[in-house]
């Protein structure tokens, strides 16, 4: 009886601790956040208040907008802010000392410097294009005041300055002290699904998945978490644990990542079009052939979990890559007699594709295994570690800072013409709308969340400034009368659904607390107020649908013919080509674009297939024009020189004569290099690899479900292979 | 030592230079303490960071007073 007693309590003290450990794991961080948001707000409000600063406020909305669960995102963060905030406060000193007196001229400057800062935080990603956000924002806050009184200007200046510095500190203070998280175990989670997504890529090819439609979900999830990863490890650089060795190897894994991938659409786009018009005991070949690779990226029939798992891998690719001829040698000699030519080099091309992957696949998973070492040296094949660049669509920037202007424009217009008594504020929270949701994927729906977050925050605030705060007696009654505002904001933002709203919430909140050093609210003002801030969203929100530049049929095709401009680059200009250069572009004109957030979308789906296409061939040429360099022969160099133009020609301007020109200019460059000469002349690895290069393009631009065929079809029924080949 | 110093002609309070003397002091010794392995034996590095900070910005506002 005792004992069943105490077996029952055992159960219930596991059962409670599960439940406890949860809560922790989830509830209990978003708790630890709000409380850290709260400590923060606090001490900033009280720092502010002793030191009497003229607006606590700002110190508490820099607070709000700096804070995030990870400590070194809010030391970056600060960082940048602390840049922009520098950087505005300057350029409105300047601007003040120019234009004080004529306001049609300071207005239309400051257009000029919004347009600027918006199409700034367009081009630059994280936390570099939210430094100019505030650089935009800090101008609102110091130069419209500040032209009211120019006398003031330097004192209003350095308040502000100051206030948005208390805000800094006391921000990175609580995120530094109290229940302090790195961005480690984030980064190390990020790797580790990242390489179980990919093996369970790896994994899933089969011939029920080759008769199935293509799919672009996983594809695109991998687009983000490349750049995911990249915007954790920019900010681990303010954490002091992590060695510069480390950065690089992360680096280093997302580029062999991006590799390993491409090459694996590559070859998974060739097992289907075989499947489709090839034989079917090649596609089983090459299928058998691929089979080790699936088998070594498992370990004990589940996907490796971790580094130590991952040089278990490592162990086995390497091996399998020792034996890979025999293996190779093994699969083809079980290939039927009966094959054609043709048929022979889809096998070969094929092949060739497989052991790129494997090749790949080896150097990611030495990456990955060898993460965590400290003393792990890089492989001296990348002294230079590729980093990702910045690639943008110089117009669609341009277009941003024009919006960014015209908004500012036309609220100055009100402000002026109306004798508007809040037009300051309007005009701030206007810019803030139209610089900050700038690179979100869907604007105006972020738009729409925002101004369900200030009518929220509108309403709190009623109830703070007149029911509350008149009453607030001390700083702890004050501290009362402002936590639950900042607790719900604070609590929303956790949530990446609705963190707008928070945002929302925290903004308008704060904006127009009513206390500065003594308790200043009216319920004029205050009305004024809320509805210029409504109109300010609303006409920021207006302005992104009607210059918007990520959801229409524009920026779409502006994005796929970016792509197509890097195969022509790829083609054409002068070696050395780099391949990350091109994986990277390419990605980040898809992310930019904010398509991998929308994956369902059917319109973005011709974009993510010139994506893939993109790389599918950009990467065939570059190692096509990578081993044409060591053809000595002129007649034979020079012909394949001709199909590359011709490609380039194709998809500089899709059309079905080009694509058939292009097709027609590979197989007479296939011909020529099966010509006998030829093949005895260069040496067997390069012949081979220029062979099944040629050949894997031609498919490529023969495939009738190719992206191509929507701007260029091939007018007739496809040339089946035996026809081309005797062409 | 006056309590305020004219820099390009805006007064700003001498302990500013206290502070800018203690961020730079304590960057140094941040470099040196983690050059010398010392923060390995330190269980709670944020902190120690702080105290370190707030001892060397108080001794030098002490010797400006």
């Amino acid at each position: 009886m005792a004992a069943a007693l105490f077996m029952r309590n055992r159960r219930w003290r596991y059962t409670l601790l599960g439940v406890w450990r949860d809560w922790l794991r989830d509830d209990g961080q978003t708790l630890i956040y709000v409380v850290k948001v709260l400590l923060a707000c606090l001490l900033a409000m009280w720092i502010s208040l002793r030191f009497e600063l003229e607006q606590p406020r700002t110190a508490l909305l820099t607070v709000m907008i700096v804070m995030q669960a990870r400590t070194s995102m809010v030391l970056a963060k600060s960082y940048y802010r602390f840049w922009g905030t520098i950087v505005g406060i300057l350029a409105s000193l300047v601007l003040v000392g120019l234009f004080a007196q004529e306001r049609i001229l300071f207005l239309g400057y400051l257009a000029v410097w919004i347009g600027l800062c918006t199409a700034g935080s367009m081009v630059f990603r994280h936390h570099q294009s939210y430094a100019f956000v505030l650089a935009g924002y800090t101008i609102c806050i110091v130069g419209l005041p500040a032209t009211l009184n120019p006398g003031q200007t330097f004192d209003i200046a350095m308040t502000r300055f100051s206030e948005i510095m208390v805000g800094l500190a006391s921000a990175s203070l609580v995120s530094a002290i109290v229940f302090p998280q790195g961005v480690g175990d984030l980064l190390r989670n990020a790797v580790r699904k990242r390489y179980r997504d990919f093996s369970g890529l790896l994994r899933s090819l089969n011939r029920e998945k080759l008769a199935g439609p293509a799919t672009q979900a996983a594809t695109l999830r991998m687009v983000g978490d490349v750049f995911e990863l990249e915007s954790f490890h920019a900010s681990s650089g303010m954490e002091s644990d992590y060695s510069r060795a480390y950065r690089q190897r992360l680096n280093l894994l997302n580029a062999e990542f991006m590799a390993a991938t491409t090459s694996f659409h590559a070859l998974e786009q060739l097992l289907r079009r075989l499947y489709m018009g090839g034989h079917p005991h090649v596609v089983d070949a090459l299928l058998v052939l691929f089979s080790p690779i699936q088998s070594a990226v498992v370990l004990h029939q589940r996907e490796i979990r971790n580094e130590q798992e991952a040089r278990h891998a490592a162990l086995t690719i390497k091996a399998l890559r020792d034996r890979w001829p025999l293996h190779v040698n093994e699969v083809q000699s079980s290939l039927p007699e009966s094959l054609t030519a043709t048929e022979q080099l889809d096998f070969a091309t094929g092949a060739e594709l497989v052991q790129r992957v494997l090749e790949e696949l080896h150097a990611y998973t030495n990456t990955y295994a060898g993460l965590n070492e400290p003393g792990a040296r890089l492989p001296s094949t990348s002294i230079q570690t590729p980093r990702l660049g910045m690639h943008f669509d110089p117009l669609a920037a341009l277009l941003a800072g024009i919006r960014g202007a015209l908004v500012l424009t036309v609220m100055a217009g009100i402000w002026i013409l109306f004798d508007w008594r809040s037009g300051i504020e309007a005009i701030t929270i206007g810019m803030i709308t139209s610089t900050l949701f700038a690179s979100t994927p869907s604007p105006s729906k972020t738009v729409r969340h925002f101004i369900i977050g200030a009518l929220i925050g509108t309403a709190l605030l009623y109830i703070c400034n007149f029911q509350l705060l008149p009453q607030a007696q001390g700083f702890l009654m004050l501290a009362l009368a402002v936590t639950p505002a900042i607790a719900l904001a604070a609590w929303l933002t956790t949530y990446p659904s609705v963190a707008v709203v928070g945002t929302g919430i925290f903004l308008i909140f704060l904006s127009h607390i009513g206390f500065n050093q003594v308790f200043s609210a009216n319920p004029v003002t205050f009305l004024n107020d809320a509805m210029a801030d409504l109109m300010a969203i609303m006409i920021a929100g207006l302005f992104y649908n009607l210059i918007d530049l990520t959801n229409s049929h524009w920026s779409r095709t502006r994005v796929a013919r970016a792509m197509r401009e890097l195969v022509q680059d790829a083609c054409l200009q002068a070696l050395p080509l780099q391949r990350a250069h091109l994986e990277t572009q390419a990605r980040e004109l898809l992310l930019r674009m904010g398509a991998a957030r929308r994956a369902a979308d059917a319109k973005d789906k011709e974009v993510v297939d010139w994506l893939l296409s993109t790389l599918e061939i950009g990467h065939a040429v570059l190692v096509l024009r990578a081993q044409l360099a060591t053809v000595d022969d002129t007649a034979l160099r020079g012909r394949i020189e001709q199909s590359l133009s011709h490609i380039a020609r194709l998809f500089g301007k899709p059309s079905s004569r080009l694509r058939h020109a292009a097709i027609q200019s590979i197989t007479r460059s296939i011909d020529q290099l099966q010509a006998s000469e030829a093949q005895a002349q260069l040496p067997q690895s390069s012949y081979r690899e220029l062979l099944t290069m040629l050949h894997f393009i031609r498919g490529a631009l023969l495939d009738s479900d190719s992206v191509l065929s929507l701007s260029a079809p091939l007018s007739q029924p496809p040339l089946t292979t035996q026809e081309l080949s005797h062409a | 030592m006056p309590r305020e110093l004219a820099l390009l002609d805006a007064l700003v309070p001498a302990l500013i230079l206290a502070f800018a003397g203690g961020l730079a002091l304590s960057w140094l010794l941040d470099q040196v303490f983690t050059i010398s392995g010392l923060y390995r034996h330190i269980w709670y590095r944020a902190l120690f960071r702080l105290g370190l900070f707030i001892c060397l910005v108080c001794s030098l506002g002490l010797m400006i007073y």
